[in-house]
């Protein structure tokens, strides 16, 4: 786009959407040239609209002047998907952040997409209701990047995924036009497009309001730290509790390298001599509850767990899961730079790929910290380097792309809940034919946004998109720097 | 000359997978050919040569749903998915299970209650349904409200697309977001992308004590307060259902509006559940153990008109009052917001009852009934129109699959 074109568009979304909202200097939008992730690259102008209305203008204004629209929330993305490698117009949309209903009768939540996961559940907690999905960034990652992401969290094990929990969806369309998917009483007759939007990672349209199937909290929880040798025999563990019938509603395994980083700093109460250890909860009516913890304890012991210690009281629990949630965050201070893979097996598979995980890691001359969903065969792998050092960047990202490999040949996939986005697009052909990615392809063209919604996303190829794995990618891009 | 499109299509599938077409009659319409494959690329040759043809396929399984969707207008060739019933793969200790679509709902719970597994769904009228007819359908039972829907359930599918191709989405793992989820727009879509021929699940375990009970009220506010007050109580509830009368009745319990629940969990969890029932209800009776199933029948009955309307679960309770008022059999699933209503209640009791529905973004699905009102009744627009009418373009564009069954040009 040459500068004057630009310069013709910023001034028509400052007319817009008012000059406030509208950032187009270099040193404001670099806060917007990455996510989560390794990849950068800076959009042309970001705009930060009030209202749907907003929305739908800037689409119809980037449209006009042929350039790409890619929305954002908090950026905690953990796949490259709000990086907005073709430039364009960066929709942020922080805010829009109000909760616009809580309808304790009939359980529903209407929020606008930029309310932080967090505050939402603050605002259901004094009903005794919850929205189900809780990724470890709730602090500070948007509901609307949940929908985009169909995201995750500790307690997707027994409540399900992001998908499960939302009823309908309006959303702005490539062409401008703004729609309702889906339908606030569950289950309308009709083509179920709410299903498909949610997780097409800002791919097919910019969700701009969400209604939501609220949950009521349980009565009672109870979760145990198990402590293990080994992270074979907490592998076995998650396998024996199953196998008696139960699903927890978590299980969350700590390596002993993670251990290590993270009960120094937050002194979650986790033992440092430890291979690995389990946390479970398990939740329901206090009688349940009663009983499954003695099954859950069986199963940890007949694995060969050296300690099973229960926390019932809010406090203790909350230490507990404190030392899960702010592992990732450890890790940043413990290590120059790590970079953070999200890969998934059948369960059953675990042992043998956490083998092969720890062999590949020594092979490429990493060490790796694992703190991941054991329950769902969700591993997290964060492999430690120090970017300084020559050729690391390169080799660390070979060594991601050949623990994908080792997730896929196990029967698994190459995302659990982090997405897709732009750093594993060209992953996509080991999981998918090529006529599964041809129908992949029909479904976004229906939506009109090849090219113009979060291009080069999700599928592979693409006009105008690098191509090659994500160890390529990140050489063509300038100066990868930020990791975590 | 007017037989050579058949004969392509007959030309193209094996001798022995052709049936006479007679049986296979819907909406009063038998077609000219009726194959019933042995496998899944088998299927994809039949849809791609009758797409080549330009004839219109109506997939089907047990046939318990032929009634869904608008009537079929055209209709050239049965697409008979029972013969392709294999169990794929199944892991107990992965809690996952793939299945080809052919296969009933009873032999997938029989194979996972080997293992003391099942997929928890209950859709009418009972477990002959085939898998494939419950998803296209999307069709939920008592259950849906408590342990969620099909689409909740299900990892991945593969279909048959009309060119011949067969196209999968997401995978046999319990989580995964790698690539669109198609599988959630072909469940519930009546075959409008592609015929499902094998689909992956989440499977549970099998509660270790299931107990059922009847909590006959005095009236319909005090079946309504009653049923309120369970579910708010989060017991260990599996199914809770406010019967009106007439409904109740029909199922051989007091002819008054009557809570019935079912609790499913370990034993003692299950036991104080009933205890605390007992408290809310006053008074409550156990029922006969085939309770569940005769409402199930009842639901899936294809001999009467059935509707199913969706409310806000606070409508419940006037949604059956109203039912019940024009002289049908009506009950609800409080927690899904579910109405069902059997009986010939006329056509104007139904648009009151649409309209009452539609007044709190709610709606009104006729799953039975004869061709007229279902002409009356069918959705206006299945989703967004154009987005819909797009997708069908690109992968069905000739409407090979069940042509109009989402409207005229759908």
């Amino acid at each position: 786009m040459t500068t004057t074109t630009l310069q013709a568009l910023v001034s028509d979304l400052r007319r817009a959407l008012g000059p406030r909202h509208v950032l187009d200097t270099p040193e404001d939008l670099i806060a917007f040239e990455y996510d989560a992730t390794i990849e950068r690259a800076l959009p042309d102008v970001a705009v930060f609209p009030a209202t749907t209305e907003e929305v739908a203008a800037a689409v119809l204004l980037a449209r006009r002047y042929g350039v790409p629209v890619v929305p954002r929330g908090s950026g905690t993305g953990l796949s490259g998907g709000a990086v907005p490698v073709n430039g364009g117009v960066m929709v942020v949309l922080t805010r829009m952040n109000r909760i616009v209903e809580i309808d304790t009768l009939d359980r529903v939540a209407v929020v606008q997409p930029g309310v932080i996961n967090l505050h939402l559940q603050e605002a259901l907690a004094p009903h005794g209701l919850t929205w189900a999905p809780d990724p470890s960034s709730q602090r500070v990652c948007t509901v609307g990047g949940n929908v985009a992401n169909n995201s995750g969290g500790p307690h997707t094990l027994a409540h399900g995924s992001t998908v499960n929990h939302v009823l309908a969806l309006e959303v702005v369309l490539p062409d401008g036009r703004i729609v309702n998917l889906g339908s606030r009483v569950p289950d309308a007759p009709g083509i179920d497009l709410r299903g498909l939007m949610v997780g097409s990672e800002g791919t097919l349209g910019i969700v701009t309001r969400a209604t939501l199937r609220l949950v009521r909290a349980s009565e009672s929880v109870r979760t145990f730290l198990a402590v293990f040798d080994s992270v074979e025999a907490a592998s076995e563990a998650v396998s024996g509790v199953i196998r008696r019938g139960i699903i927890p509603v978590a299980m969350e395994m700590l390596d002993q390298e993670i251990i290590r980083i993270v009960e120094p700093r937050i002194h979650a109460g986790y033992p440092l001599d430890a291979g690995a250890v389990l946390l479970i909860e398990v939740e329901g009516l206090a009688e349940g509850v009663a009983q499954d913890a003695a099954t859950v304890e069986a199963a940890c012991l007949e694995a060969g767990a050296r300690e099973v210690r229960s926390a019932e009281a809010k406090a203790e629990r909350d230490a507990l899961w404190e030392g899960r949630k702010a592992a990732i965050g450890a890790i940043g201070a413990a290590a120059p730079a790590f970079y953070l893979l999200d890969g998934v097996v059948p369960r059953t598979r675990l042992p043998a790929v956490m083998k092969q995980v720890m062999a590949l890691t020594a092979e490429y001359g990493f060490r790796c910290a694992n703190v991941f969903h054991a329950g769902d065969g969700n591993l997290h792998p964060n492999i430690m380097f120090d970017p300084a050092e020559p050729d690391a960047e390169r080799r660390v990202l070979a060594l991601g792309e050949a623990i994908m490999r080792v997730c896929v040949d196990a029967g698994g996939s190459v995302t659990g809940e982090h997405g897709v986005g732009l750093e594993k697009r060209s992953y996509m052909e080991w999981v998918f034919r090529p006529a599964d990615l041809d129908a992949m392809t029909m479904a976004r063209d229906a939506f009109g946004g090849a090219g113009f919604f979060n291009p080069c996303k999700v599928l592979p190829g693409g006009h105008g998109c690098a191509t090659g794995h994500a160890a390529e990618l990140a050489a063509v891009m300038s100066d990868p720097r930020v990791y975590v | 000359m007017t037989n050579q499109p058949t004969e392509s299509v007959r030309h193209a599938m094996p001798a022995n997978t052709e049936r006479g077409p007679e049986a296979y009659a819907i909406d009063g319409l038998t077609p000219r050919l009726a194959f019933a494959p042995d496998s899944r690329s088998e299927a994809a040759m039949l849809l791609r040569a009758a797409n080549a043809a330009g004839l219109v396929v109506a997939p089907q399984g047990g046939r318990t749903a032929t009634g869904f969707g608008r009537p079929l207008t055209e209709y050239d060739v049965a697409l008979d998915l029972r013969g392709i019933h294999r169990v794929v793969e199944y892991v107990p200790d992965d809690l996952t299970v793939t299945v080809e679509a052919g296969i009933t709902l009873a032999e997938v719970q029989r194979v996972l209650g080997e293992h003391g597994q099942y997929l928890p769904m209950d859709a009418p009228p009972d477990d002959h349904v085939t898998i494939g007819g419950l998803l296209a359908t999307a069709k939920t039972g008592a259950w849906r409200g408590h342990l969620g829907s099909p689409r909740d359930h299900l990892l991945g599918v593969e279909v048959a697309l009309p060119s011949g191709e067969l196209a999968r989405s997401g995978g046999r793992v319990v989580k995964n977001v790698t690539g669109y989820d198609l599988h959630r727009l072909h469940t519930g879509a009546l075959g409008a992308f592609g015929v499902i021929v094998e689909a992956a699940f989440k499977v549970s375990p099998r509660p270790a004590q299931t107990m059922t009970l009847a909590a006959p009220a005095a009236d319909q506010h005090e079946a309504m307060r009653v049923a309120r007050a369970t579910w708010d109580a989060s017991l260990a509830t599996r199914a809770l259902t406010l019967l009106g009368g007439a409904a109740a009745a029909h199922l051989g319990l007091p002819a008054r509006p009557t809570v019935i629940v079912e609790f499913a969990g370990q034993a003692a969890a299950v036991e104080r559940s009933a205890r605390e029932f007992e408290g809310l209800a006053g008074r409550t009776e156990t029922p006969t153990a085939d309770l569940w199933r005769k409402l199930r029948a009842t639901h899936g009955d294809t001999a009467t008109t059935v509707a199913r309307l969706g409310v806000p679960p606070s409508l419940v309770a006037d949604v059956v009052a109203s039912a019940e008022g024009a002289g049908g059999r009506a009950w609800g699933h409080l927690a899904a917001g579910a109405v069902i209503v059997h009986g010939d209640i006329g056509v104007d009791a139904l648009r009151r009852l649409r309209a009452m529905a539609e007044e709190r973004q709610g709606f009104l699905q006729l799953e039975h009934a004869p061709v007229d009102l279902r002409r009356e009744f069918a959705p206006a627009e299945p989703g967004d129109g154009d987005l819909v009418r797009a997708l069908r373009d690109r992968f069905d564009l000739k409407r090979t699959i069940n042509r109009g069954r989402w409207g005229s040009g759908l």
